[in-house]
């Protein structure tokens, strides 16, 4: 993640080189761009299109099997509702300070982006504290990945979203000791933003989890 | 940033208090459930709920509102694929089995009807089952109350006593005859499970109903050589075609299965048999085998499924085609008849009752 990859809004356009009407494109001493959107931005964009066609299809995957289990332990037995809420509250509050922390580097805050984004590492921390307890808990109540098909696919699912949230911690904490080993600003804003962009979509999968899997089960 | 810095993070603040609430609220539905609201329009509203967290946060954290419209193509091409792959599912997975249920419910409603003219209701047992399932793999009552399935291994129906017809045709003309002709007696009940345990002391099952009928209809066909001479016709062509739609998968196309994943059937299926467990085979394949097993010298611990919704003659002529069709035709093996498989249906077991009446066979 250096500093000093060229994207668009680093690279001056060359003098006097008109705009092409009709294009979205521009000039640069790199060559003809034809966007003038940052590529790690648009690339991160892309890459979450494609995470929601995986999610998509682990959570229909959870859908189509529902109800179809022959042996407890079954989703009522072991779900607590208010447990999982608090830990979606965690999460809801990591992807504040996620643009609080994008928002003091854009003004060159350094402290308060380090404060912050030590905070959405920590509270990410907390959420899969959570979820270590949660599969722990049904572990024991009897419940592993290939005890039935509600287990099966309820892991498949919360655990591929349980490693993006570990991954995005990861992720954000080599940003944070990245800023004390060289100097970060508000130049450095895009990285910081895609690493945004992620977590948010973490947290995005985990509302439609959180209502899909958790809560219409005790309707 | 088009606002100013205080401005922007006065919308975060916003956003989140926003978030949180709406988070709140969906949980209090759920954990205090308001009975003028609905089943329906409860879930019509945690999934509205659900959309408006999902754009806020994508359209203020994410900031695609006001950002380049590029990035709202490349995502919204991939939520809408992603969503197209969640209908195609839906469509395939679970429309289908409300729409069956919904179905059921009509042909039995329309029955009943029937029923009123005619003083008699007949519904029939595939509609029956489909009813009292919800269409689903457990009883509506247990998915309400969520107790884990009861295990109904042990209980024993009195047998029927002396005079009374039997529930189900067992084999042929020569048993009907020879039931009646058993003692009557008030003992009778006790007398004929007692002499069918005494008959066949290693193949006591327990949850057979019909144990001492087909105990004795076994027992008559064995020794009556007269009796058994006209073999029971049964029909290859359909017992093949069931095998191969469905168990050729997993027990492959000789019923050699696969050695650790799945047991074998050739050989196996037959020795079963001969070791008195003709009903239990019935039990596997109506109610599934789930659990540590032994066969052949290794051992396999899966999941067996239940392959209730298929008729009464395709799982009498799967079975025979296992036992015949896989080696030499044991001596003697008198073919399973839709009326075995019937007697069967209401023994209500789970995949792991399937396995205790297989242990206590000693197959294990």
């Amino acid at each position: 993640m250096s500093a000093h990859v060229a994207h668009p809004t680093d690279v001056p356009r060359v003098d006097g080189a008109p705009d092409q009407p009709g294009t979205r494109g521009m000039m640069t001493r790199l060559g003809w761009r034809s966007t003038r959107l940052p590529d790690v931005k648009l690339l991160m964009w892309v890459f979450l299109a494609s995470d929601c066609m995986m999610f998509g299809a682990l959570i229909g995957t959870y859908l189509a099997y529902h109800n179809r289990s022959l042996v407890p332990p079954f989703p009522v037995d072991v779900f607590d509702i208010p447990l999982t809420t608090v830990s979606s509250f965690v999460l809801l509050v990591s992807s504040f300070l996620m643009v609080l922390a994008l928002h003091a580097l854009r003004i060159d805050d350094i402290p308060k982006f380090r404060l912050w984004t030590f905070g959405v590492a920590l509270f990410g921390s907390i959420f899969l504290g959570f979820q270590v307890y949660e599969f722990v808990h049904f572990v024991n109540a009897g419940l592993s990945i290939h005890h039935n098909l509600f287990g099966t696919t309820f892991f498949v699912l919360t655990g591929t979203h349980g490693i993006h949230v570990a991954v995005g911690v990861l992720w954000l904490l080599g940003f944070l000791i990245q800023s004390y080993v060289r100097p970060t600003s508000s130049k450095d804003a895009v990285y910081l933003e895609i690493a945004g962009l992620y977590w948010h979509f973490v947290d995005i999968v985990w509302i439609v989890i959180f209502t899909v899997v958790y809560l219409v089960e005790f309707v | 940033m088009a606002k100013g810095n205080n401005g922007a993070v006065g919308t975060y603040i916003l956003i989140v208090l926003i978030l949180g609430v709406i988070t709140y609220v969906e949980f209090a539905i759920v954990e205090y459930p308001q009975a003028w609201l609905g089943q329906t329009w409860t879930m019509v509203l945690l999934a509205a709920l659900s959309v408006v967290k999902f754009l806020l946060v994508v359209l203020f954290f994410m900031h695609l509102k006001g950002d380049d419209r590029m990035y709202s193509g490349f995502f919204s091409s991939g939520m809408v694929i992603a969503l197209a792959t969640f209908i195609a599912m839906t469509a395939m997975f679970i429309l289908p089995r409300a729409m069956n249920y919904g179905e059921a419910r009509e042909r039995a409603a329309a029955l009943e009807g029937h029923a009123g003219e005619h003083g008699e209701v007949h519904v029939p047992e595939d509609v029956a089952a489909l009813i009292e399932t919800d269409g689903a793999s457990r009883p509506l009552a247990e998915r309400a109350d969520a107790p884990p399935p009861l295990d109904r291994s042990v209980t024993i129906e009195p047998p029927l006593a002396a005079g009374d017809e039997p529930a189900y045709e067992v084999t042929g003309a020569a048993e009907q005859a020879a039931a009646p002709s058993e003692p009557a007696g008030a003992d009778a009940p006790a007398e004929a499970e007692d002499a069918a345990a005494a008959q066949r002391p290693e193949t006591e099952a327990p949850g057979l109903q019909a144990e001492p009928e087909a105990a004795e209809a076994e027992e008559s066909a064995g020794e009556d050589a007269a009796a058994a001479a006209q073999p029971v016709e049964w029909d290859r062509d359909m017992g093949a075609q069931v095998y191969n739609a469905n168990c050729v998968g997993c027990h492959q196309g000789a019923g050699q299965g696969i050695p650790g994943a799945f047991p074998p059937l050739a050989g196996h299926a037959a020795e079963v048999h001969a070791e008195g467990g003709r009903e239990y085979l019935v039990q596997v394949l109506l109610f599934g085998l789930q659990g540590p097993i032994q066969v052949e010298g290794m051992s396999y611990n899966g999941l067996m499924p239940a392959w209730a919704h298929l008729s009464d003659d395709q799982i009498a002529n799967v079975l025979n085609h296992v036992i015949v069709e896989f080696g030499d035709e044991p001596a003697g093996f008198v073919p399973y008849t839709a009326a075995d498989v019937a007697g069967h249906r209401g023994d209500g077991l789970s995949p792991a009752a399937v396995l205790e009446v297989r242990d206590q066979l000693g197959l294990n």
